[in-house]
């Protein structure tokens, strides 16, 4: 680039009327190796942005780790998991109500003997454990003689 | 947005956070903290990022305003003030051949000027920002950033020619 157009481009640059381009153009032209040297004094200004520009933030980004919605979103899935698996076992444990009846296999007439025997035993078994309650009649005739009421 | 969306995300521009914050900060160490902050803050407002028209110059602003504050805090505190005299006084008498350093003068030069000029001056001459993204950035009208990017560049000037007549002279 000619001087006298870099001389120009320098004053509209102190004015803050170049543009960004035009900065571009200078910024090139002072970091390049043939400066004109009335104009040597700017290089440094020019270098020195163009080395500022350069500089990176290496560091790693430290972030607060997302604990709290992972172990929702976790949570809540294991509690569906679960929940579907209870329902299938359950499920699978239920006997089958129709095959250990005798209904379905027996003739209708033998199952309701079957049922009247059991009925009878039961009334049996029912009568005679109340005989034996007697005795306790007897323990509340002695009691009555000391507690009057 | 996950964490590797917004990594992803501040990429383009966390080198601009950092340079930003290291030139209106004293030390490298302070930048780097800022830097981290900064990053922080905008991923506890990750949600809120889409009401920005651009993330960037959203970051741009916070960093000002985090670096502004933690100016005048230190400005506030006085311990601080005393110690960080006592440190300049030792880099000036210990460090000389470094501030031969032409690149590292003119970074001393921009330090010398008021902090929104400072600033202004970084973020169109080193990250190339034009004046309007600028003015949004800082809060200001396009041409109160022209003004103060003419007089910080010619502040900078008169320093680089009292420089070179001095060698002459």
């Amino acid at each position: 680039m000619e001087s006298n157009k870099v001389e120009q481009l320098l004053e509209a640059y102190f004015e803050g009327a170049t543009t960004l381009a035009q900065e571009k153009q200078l910024r090139t032209y002072f970091t390049s190796d043939d400066v004109a040297p009335h104009l040597e004094s700017y290089r440094d200004l020019f270098t020195a942005f163009a080395f500022a520009s350069k500089e990176t933030y290496d560091q790693p980004i430290h972030l607060p780790k997302q604990k709290k919605p992972m172990l929702r979103w976790i949570s809540g899935v294991a509690a569906a998991a679960l929940l579907v698996i209870g329902i299938i076992t359950q499920m699978n444990n239920q006997p089958p109500i129709e095959t250990n009846t005798y209904v379905g296999t027996l003739p209708q007439e033998e199952g309701i003997l079957k049922t009247k025997q059991a009925l009878g035993l039961m009334g049996k078994m029912f009568s005679e454990s109340t005989a034996q309650l007697g005795a306790v009649n007897e323990y509340n005739k002695t009691t009555s003689n000391f507690f009057k009421q | 947005m996950d964490q590797t969306a917004f990594i992803h995300l501040v990429n383009p521009f966390k080198d601009k956070i950092y340079r930003v914050a290291k030139r209106l900060l004293i030390s490298e160490d302070e930048a780097k903290d800022a830097t981290q902050e900064i990053l922080l803050r905008l991923w506890t407002r990750r949600s809120q990022m889409k009401q920005y028209r651009s993330v960037e110059a959203f970051a741009m602003t916070m960093t000002k305003n985090y670096c502004y504050d933690s100016l005048k805090a230190k400005r506030n505190n006085n311990l601080r003030i005393v110690h960080s005299n006592y440190e300049d006084h030792s880099r000036n008498t210990g460090r000389q051949i470094e501030a031969s350093n032409e690149v590292e003068w003119v970074y001393k030069l921009m330090k010398k000027l008021p902090e929104q000029q400072q600033l202004i001056l970084q973020l169109r001459d080193v990250e190339q920002f034009d004046n309007s993204e600028i003015a949004a950035m800082l809060e200001m009208n396009e041409t109160a950033v022209r003004v103060a990017l003419s007089r910080a560049r010619k502040t900078i000037r008169e320093a680089l020619i009292k420089k070179q007549n001095y060698g002459i002279q």
